[in-house]
């Protein structure tokens, strides 16, 4: 509720919408509810704004009158639109001084608000803090890649070389070794140990084939988790 | 209808004995007789006739100007309303709609007679007009759904709900 902050063109323009269908801010009399807003604004709505011109001047007939009108003063925050931002209690300006007698109702409202946003600040930032621990746990795998040469006469030192130049962010290269397979032909077997999040094996694997004069093909031989 | 009418509008004003009225002519113009002088013909005469004898001729503006908008909305109600062809109501609303911008009421800052005549005159178009085009006469809609709440108005007449429908609201500024 509330037209947020009467003063500012945006509060003038939530009160002008709102008395397009309306003539009167509460019901269907003149009331103790139009004249807090009244008294709210600072000066007449400008004529571009219609209705709220047509309800200011309606109600400024009202003015011998104001005493004798039917209800209650309440806090600004109490009239209008519903699922406006109630920003009475950040306004704080000279009207609502004369509204703290008979504020019955909008002052606890607004402690409560402050009381809860408090504590959801609080919730919040224990949240934060206990995500902020969780990095010391990241997801890491050991891979096992068996990386394959074309024949016997490929320079297995230079494909080890290239294959250890891939340098990515959360790779580390571990143990290598060769391991015969068959014909004279050995492969590349090497270990290496990746972050999960940041390395994925069909990246290795692409990576380390494109070294095409020495990589035949590269197989996953096993892959661990840490 | 004018004399459904001046009956709600007697129990408006709180008279207590109502009137006897008939009706002249092929249009059916409404006729009072009184006791003690001629008879009163039209709807408008009536109706200021009754305000005046309940003593409360605040009701017919309290200032010349107001007394003098008063009557000139009661004519054009008569005139321009009562028998108003189709595709003249659209001129009509529209008219009236421009007019109620800045007006609370149709005759300066207080009720008259002129409210509820004009509210029971186009009662029967507004039932029916659909939600859009209560939206782009949104001052009249303001001004009869204000009207049809003010104590001791609508008698025989069905409410008609207005409803804001923020889909439509670009048709006016």
């Amino acid at each position: 509720m509330g037209f947020g902050d009467l003063k500012s063109p945006a509060g003038l323009k939530v009160l002008n919408d709102f008395l397009a269908d309306r003539s009167y801010i509460e019901g269907y009399v003149p009331s103790q509810a139009d004249i807090s807003v009244f008294e709210a604004l600072s000066a007449a709505p400008s004529s571009s704004l219609c209705h709220a011109l047509r309800w200011y001047n309606h109600i400024k007939s009202y003015q011998k009158e104001k005493g004798s009108l039917p209800g209650v003063k309440k806090a600004l925050g109490q009239y209008g639109p519903a699922g406006v931002e109630d920003t009475t209690s950040a306004g704080g300006d000279a009207a609502d001084d004369d509204d703290d007698d008979i504020d019955l109702f909008g002052s606890d409202e607004e402690e409560e608000s402050e009381e809860a946003k408090k504590i959801k600040e609080e919730r919040l930032a224990a949240y934060n803090a206990k995500k902020a621990k969780k990095p010391a746990l990241i997801a890491k795998s050991s891979i096992l890649l068996d990386v394959k040469p074309w024949d016997d006469e490929t320079d297995m030192v230079k494909m080890e070389e290239s294959v250890r130049s891939v340098q990515l962010d959360g790779l580390v290269w571990g143990q290598s070794k060769l391991v015969p397979v068959g014909y004279g032909i050995k492969k590349l077997q090497i270990a290496c140990v990746v972050e999960d999040d940041k390395v994925g094996t069909d990246q290795l694997e692409e990576l380390i084939t494109a070294f095409e004069d020495y990589v035949q093909s590269v197989d996953v031989a096993a892959f661990n988790k840490i | 209808m004018a004399l459904r009418e001046l009956s709600s509008l007697e129990k408006f004003l709180g008279l207590k004995k109502p009137h006897k009225y008939s009706t002249q002519g092929v249009k059916k113009v409404p006729l009072l007789q009184s006791n003690n002088g001629p008879a009163l013909v039209g709807l408008a005469t009536i109706a200021s006739h009754l305000a005046k004898e309940a003593k409360k001729p605040e009701l017919l503006g309290t200032t010349p100007e107001q007394r003098a908008v008063v009557q000139q909305w009661l004519e054009f109600r008569v005139t321009r309303i009562d028998e108003c062809p189709r595709e003249e109501i659209r001129t009509v609303l529209k008219d009236l709609n421009q007019y109620l911008e800045d007006k609370v009421y149709l005759a300066g800052n207080s009720l008259s007679i002129a409210d509820p005549l004009l509210y029971y005159a186009i009662h029967h178009i507004v039932v029916d007009l659909a939600v859009q085009e209560k939206e782009r006469y949104m001052n009249l809609t303001r001004w009869f759904d204000h009207i049809q709440h003010y104590p001791g108005v609508r008698h025989h007449l069905a409410p008609v709900v207005v409803l804001r429908n923020r889909v439509y609201t670009s048709c006016h500024h």
